[in-house]
């Protein structure tokens, strides 16, 4: 077991920022949080499936956006500084209100609509289609690209990496029947062509999805299809 | 402290769904599918469509739809896997309508599942089947389904109530179900929801066992909230355990589920020894035997001290080669890599972990229940699979039933009125909520919910005596008693000690009604062993174990007969009327 020096970002400035946990291997920082709130009952924080399939527990590590249950903890390391997202609002401490990031993910209308034909009804593994959805599938909508965009978070008037690459996955598919209309919500103003295509986003998935290149594709097919 | 004195805000709905995984969700499709002018509301209490267990889904979803294959086959299966404890008609639904389900998920809601070259759908054998039919995507199956799934829910515009918790069912002074009392856990303020139906599909309580797999919000109050209310309960002693949740010392990565496709391609369970315990056990099957054979006999090798230091048992799949063992199972391999293990290159350490409760809340193939107006649907509901699930079953049996409450709401609905409930009990809903907050002098949960962890392990798990149990049901009435003394302080606002007290509750409530039904039960069937009994014993316990809340507050248990509707236990298809 190895002392470990833990700061973190709380609501209420009378709270106790500053810990020291005993850890072993393996920890993640999600077990660095559940061994805390027996030191600070008060402590909030959020996570549910512990296997990085709900991105519940997304929070900034040493200022990086990262699930806590993937994240291990480095034994030796100086200490941990644990934030809560950047670019929504604080619910409190490290839990944060995702509205913004859902009401983005939304505008796109990020529903299958099954084409009025239903031609063709299913895709075949080698339908050349196939590919470009699977690049963006397994989204866990953790929000870690939200942060990690220095438009969407700042200024919310960007639809964001996850949403525009939701989009993506549908306008690749040849099942789904509203491509046009999908292609015209995300070439308004906050759409593709804000991205400034700094890979903020495509580094910080923790599901190895690269929204950039979701983006670029979605921005190559509006092209064309109209206003 | 707020909540007490002042009026509680009122909501009305029409359909009031409690839990958003697979059940929770497609209700509501299906609900305003059927009738687009119903008020929908979906209470969650984590978040919409990212909570609950069948997102977490890896292996797949079992239908009929391989040529070949046949319903009545599927449903042979089920029943054999079962141990015949099923509700037949139950479990014939889930067969039947299985295929249906999924054809609605790829062509209405847009899952991409897997396909083979020719186009058809790559069904994927799992254990205890006669035949492949176990249709994926990867082993990411649940997060497909649930992901497109939570789209479509943004284009029926329900409201949203996420993060918010179900409290209790509430009715009127002539019993008449009203809705329910409910919390907003950011917030912490109670509420009164007015619902013409109500629909539970919280999911289980495995969380309850000291290595266990499913989500955190996974602690039993669906089938806690209806044993309050008088609800009929079956099977409460059927509990799967998984054979192989993952080894990792404290970390909360301790019990998730490697998944079953591994012993299906080939993995080997080995002792400490370097004995392959399987070839004793069951030699014509080994490792891929049933869940509840490879579960029981991990756990004797570990109890009897030829596990690991660490109490596991060694899981080894290398002898595939590091790069088909990173195609297959990649992502089960990037996880044992965060514990200093590998997957691809070694053994790693398992355990049995517990996993989904068969039993829960008695209801027919439309999801109704004893009570008017209440709907229940997925593993809050009990009978479908009987003393053991099939892989594969389980979120067939959440999209099935749910799709069917979502139905039956819409057409009971119209005979249904707002009723106004009994004050007392929302008075006495809320006020138990907010107990924990205003007591002062206690100690949090957290020790208590260790405690219950360790008891259900010990004395409940996968081998079971009279003698343990009494000790269980012994320790079960001092956590009672201590959990009634739990205080909380702090903030009612996103306070998750103070939601771990009421999760307690919940727990505390559904481990009683396991360790008293598996005390009645005095024979070895599935999930349940009896080492006192160890034999399946048809012509005394072809029965169900019913319980519910008697007059005095206790729990009344009685057996009620297996009605062997469709298929005696020969394996002998009956005639259909």
């Amino acid at each position: 077991m190895t002392a470990l020096a833990v700061e973190i970002e709380r609501s209420d400035s009378e709270a106790r920022r500053h810990f020291t946990v005993e850890v072993g291997e393996p920890t993640m920082v999600l077990d660095v949080l559940l061994a805390l709130q027996r030191t600070d009952a008060s402590l909030a924080f959020r996570y549910s499936c512990r296997v990085a399939m709900c991105g519940t527990c997304t929070i900034r590590v040493d200022g990086r956006p990262v699930l806590a249950c993937r994240t291990p903890v480095l034994l030796g390391a100086d200490g941990l500084l644990l934030e809560p997202l950047a670019g929504l609002p604080v619910v409190r401490d490290l839990i944060v209100d995702t509205t913004p990031f859902s009401t983005a993910w939304r505008s796109v209308e990020p529903w299958f609509t099954p084409r009025a034909d239903a031609e063709p009804r299913v895709l075949a593994a080698d339908d050349p289609s196939r590919e470009a959805i699977e690049s963006g599938l397994d989204c866990i909508s953790c929000g870690a690209c939200w942060t990690a965009c220095d438009l969407a978070g700042a200024e919310h008037r960007f639809l964001g990496p996850a949403a525009l690459n939701r989009a993506m996955t549908l306008a690749a598919d040849a099942r789904d029947g509203a491509r046009d209309r999908r292609l015209r919500l995300v070439s308004q103003e906050g759409g593709v062509t804000r991205c400034h295509y700094i890979h903020g986003c495509s580094g910080a998935c923790p599901k190895g999805i690269d929204p950039a290149a979701s983006i670029r594709r979605l921005r190559r097919w509006s092209i064309g299809a109209g206003r | 402290m707020p909540g007490a004195d002042a009026p509680l805000p009122v909501l009305e709905t029409d359909v009031a769904i409690i839990g958003s995984g697979g059940a929770g969700l497609m209700c509501a499709l299906h609900a305003a599918a059927a009738d687009p002018r119903l008020s929908i509301t979906i209470v969650s209490k984590g978040a919409v469509g990212r909570s609950g267990c069948t997102r977490m889904v890896q292996g797949g979803f079992n239908a009929v739809l391989g040529e070949g294959d046949s319903l009545e086959s599927h449903f042979r299966d089920t029943l054999e896997g079962g141990h015949y404890l099923n509700d037949q008609e139950l479990a014939w639904t889930l067969v039947n309508e299985a295929p249906r389900v999924i054809q609605e998920l790829e062509e209405q809601f847009g899952c991409l599942f897997d396909r083979t070259a020719t186009g058809e759908l790559d069904l994927k054998p799992f254990g205890g089947q006669s035949f492949d039919r176990t249709v994926h995507r990867a082993d990411q199956t649940g997060l497909e389904i649930m992901s497109r799934l939570r789209d479509q829910v943004f284009r029926i515009g329900a409201r949203e109530l996420e993060d918010w918790r179900a409290l209790d069912l509430l009715f009127d002074q002539h019993g008449e179900l009203s809705g329910l009392t409910v919390l907003d856990t950011r917030s912490g303020q109670a509420a009164v929801m007015l619902a013409r139906v109500v629909v539970v599909a919280t999911g289980g309580s495995a969380t309850m066992y000291r290595i266990a797999a499913p989500a955190r919000e996974k602690t039993g109050d669906g089938v806690a909230m209806c044993y309050r209310a008088g609800l009929e309960l079956r099977d409460m002693e059927m509990l799967q355990f998984h054979p192989t949740g993952l080894v990792a010392g404290t970390s909360a990565l301790t019990g998730t589920v490697l998944e079953e496709g591994l012993r299906g391609a080939g993995a080997q369970l080995r002792n400490r020894l370097g004995e392959r315990y399987m070839e004793r056990v069951d030699p014509e099957r080994l490792e891929r035997s049933t869940r509840d054979v490879v579960a029981r006999a991990s756990y004797t090798e570990i109890v009897e001290g030829r596990g690991t230091p660490a109490g596991g048992v060694l899981l080894d799949i290398s002898h595939l080669g590091a790069a088909e063992v990173e195609r297959r199972f990649g992502e089960m391999a990037a996880r044992t890599r965060l514990i200093g293990a590998d997957l691809a290159v070694g053994p790693v350490e398992v355990s049995p972990t517990a996993h989904f409760h068969m039993g829960g809340v008695v209801i027919d193939p439309d999801c109704l229940t004893s009570v008017h107006g209440l709907l229940v649907a997925g593993e809050d509901s009990g009978g479908t699979h009987g003393a053991n699930r099939l892989g594969g079953n389980g979120v067939a049996e959440s999209t099935v039933f749910g799709a069917r409450a979502g139905e039956t709401a819409a057409a009971i609905i119209g005979g249904r009125g707002l009723y106004m409930p009994e004050p007392e009990l929302v008075a006495a809903s809320v006020e138990r909520a907010y107990a924990p907050l205003r007591r002062e002098g206690g100690q949090p949960p957290f020790a208590l919910t260790d405690r219950l962890k360790d008891t259900m392990w010990v004395h409940c798990g996968l081998v079971r005596t009279r003698e343990g149990l009494l000790q269980a049901r012994e320790q079960l009435a001092e956590l009672a008693k201590e959990s009634s003394r739990v205080a909380v302080a702090g903030p009612r606002d996103a306070n998750p000690a103070w939601q771990q007290a009421i999760d307690l509750e919940s727990q505390l409530t559904v481990a009683r009604l396991i360790v008293e039904s598996a005390l009645v039960r005095e024979e070895s069937r599935g999930a349940h062993f009896r080492a006192d009994f160890p034999e399946r014993d048809d012509e005394s316990w072809l029965r169900a174990i019913v319980v519910e809340r008697g007059r005095d507050g206790e729990p009344e248990l009685t057996t009620r007969p297996v009605e062997l509707t469709r298929l005696a236990t020969g394996g002998r298809m009956l005639e259909q009327a």
